[in-house]
């Protein structure tokens, strides 16, 4: 099976490499795994906690190239997106931006298992703060 | 495509007549060859659905039915019998093969009762994106955590060795960690047989056999993720 030319892209030159402070209260981690082909991946998000904007993303994966291209294109798209936003991210977008088969379709699951692993793991650590501004946020989203 | 037989059915003797259960291979009054009736592993040898199985008496039944429908014994039968020779033949294969594994029957048995390990994953996920939650993770995170540290080990020894340098306190770990695993993957075998012999002692307890089920499946997954990194860390250490 030939990887499309967007997955070599990324695969070649992943954006965003790299890990940020976990401990960090900015910083939200997700790390996900897929069983059925033994890949790992870490994604991580750094926070506004003003605009919930997210500012900042990393990853590292560990898997095959489209595992890779997957995070690599998820921390591109949510950069600058809002928390919020940011959950919107929906497997099958992955799928259609780097024209995933069928076979490797858990790898763009992952992704987004990921994108919500890392905000969840956010949010936990703000608690306070989210339910503070979640009546303004959800009305702004509205 | 697994069909499976219905267990009540009888198949009359295409020969002499007599009834027989749906699943023999002969008749049980004349001998002859009966049809093919599309059949799950576990009834094609006649055995219950059940997760432990005498290994040694299966392979037995296997080379008996093996000789005894073997096509070059039906090379002067009818075209019919030429050709259920030919698909039990086919069939027994694939059953002994898949039963004699443990972990090959354990997945078997699992997808008859409608789980398949690929989908688990992935069903977790359906959940967590329909009620807004973050997905409950088929692996245990520890287990993530532990996978992630090792392959940023093993990752750090081939940048090492691509360097033309061998770290040994490296070498060490990953010698550990393999140690380690091998050891991970005994216990999980014993821990597999238990779970066997509890669902198959809970005939008559449904709940105990779902939960028995979801913790081989819990298993299975682990062991998946074992043994890819047993084999990233024979190739960093061998390399």
């Amino acid at each position: 099976m030939a990887y499309s030319d967007k997955v070599i892209e990324h695969y070649n030159n992943p954006r965003n490499v790299g890990q940020m402070d976990k401990n960090s209260t900015a910083v939200g981690t997700g790390l996900v795994g897929a069983p059925e082909c033994g890949d790992v991946m870490r994604l991580q998000i750094k926070v506004n906690p003003e605009t919930r904007v997210i500012e900042d993303a990393k990853f590292k994966t560990f898997g095959c190239g489209s595992a890779i291209a997957s995070s690599s294109l998820a921390t591109e798209w949510v950069k600058g997106k809002t928390v919020d936003e940011a959950l919107e991210i929906k497997n099958t977008d992955i799928v259609k931006e780097l024209a995933l088969p069928p076979v490797k379709i858990h790898c763009s699951v992952l992704a987004e298992d990921a994108i919500r692993a890392a905000i969840g793991d956010w949010k936990k650590k703000n608690v306070a703060m989210v339910e503070q501004t979640a009546g303004p946020v959800a009305v702004a989203a509205n | 495509m697994i069909v499976i037989a219905e267990p009540s059915k009888k198949l009359i003797c295409w020969s002499c007549g007599s009834e027989n259960d749906a699943e023999v291979q002969f008749c049980a009054n004349c001998g002859k060859l009966q049809p093919y009736m599309p059949a799950d592993y576990f009834s094609f040898f006649g055995l219950p659905r059940q997760f432990a199985l005498d290994r040694a008496a299966l392979e037995k039944q296997f080379y008996q039915l093996s000789r005894k429908l073997h096509p070059d014994l039906y090379a002067r039968a009818s075209a019919q019998e030429q050709q259920w020779s030919l698909e039990k033949s086919s069939v027994l294969n694939d059953a002994w093969r898949t039963l004699r594994e443990p972990l090959a029957r354990t997945e078997y048995l699992l997808s008859l009762l409608g789980i398949r390990l690929e989908e688990q994953s992935r069903n977790a996920s359906d959940r967590a994106a329909a009620s807004g939650t973050v997905k409950q993770q088929v692996v245990p995170s520890d287990l993530l955590e532990e996978v992630f540290e090792l392959n940023m080990q093993l990752e750090e020894m081939r940048m090492a060795k691509a360097g033309g340098a061998d770290d040994p306190e490296l070498r060490r770990n990953l010698e550990a960690a393999r140690e380690n695993f091998y050891q991970q993957l005994k216990v999980s075998e014993q821990d597999l047989q238990r779970l066997w012999a509890e669902w198959d002692s809970s005939a008559d307890n449904e709940a105990t056999r779902q939960t028995t089920q979801e913790k081989m499946v819990g298993l299975l997954n682990r062991r998946g993720y074992i043994r890819n990194l047993l084999r990233d860390v024979e190739e960093a250490l061998k390399a």
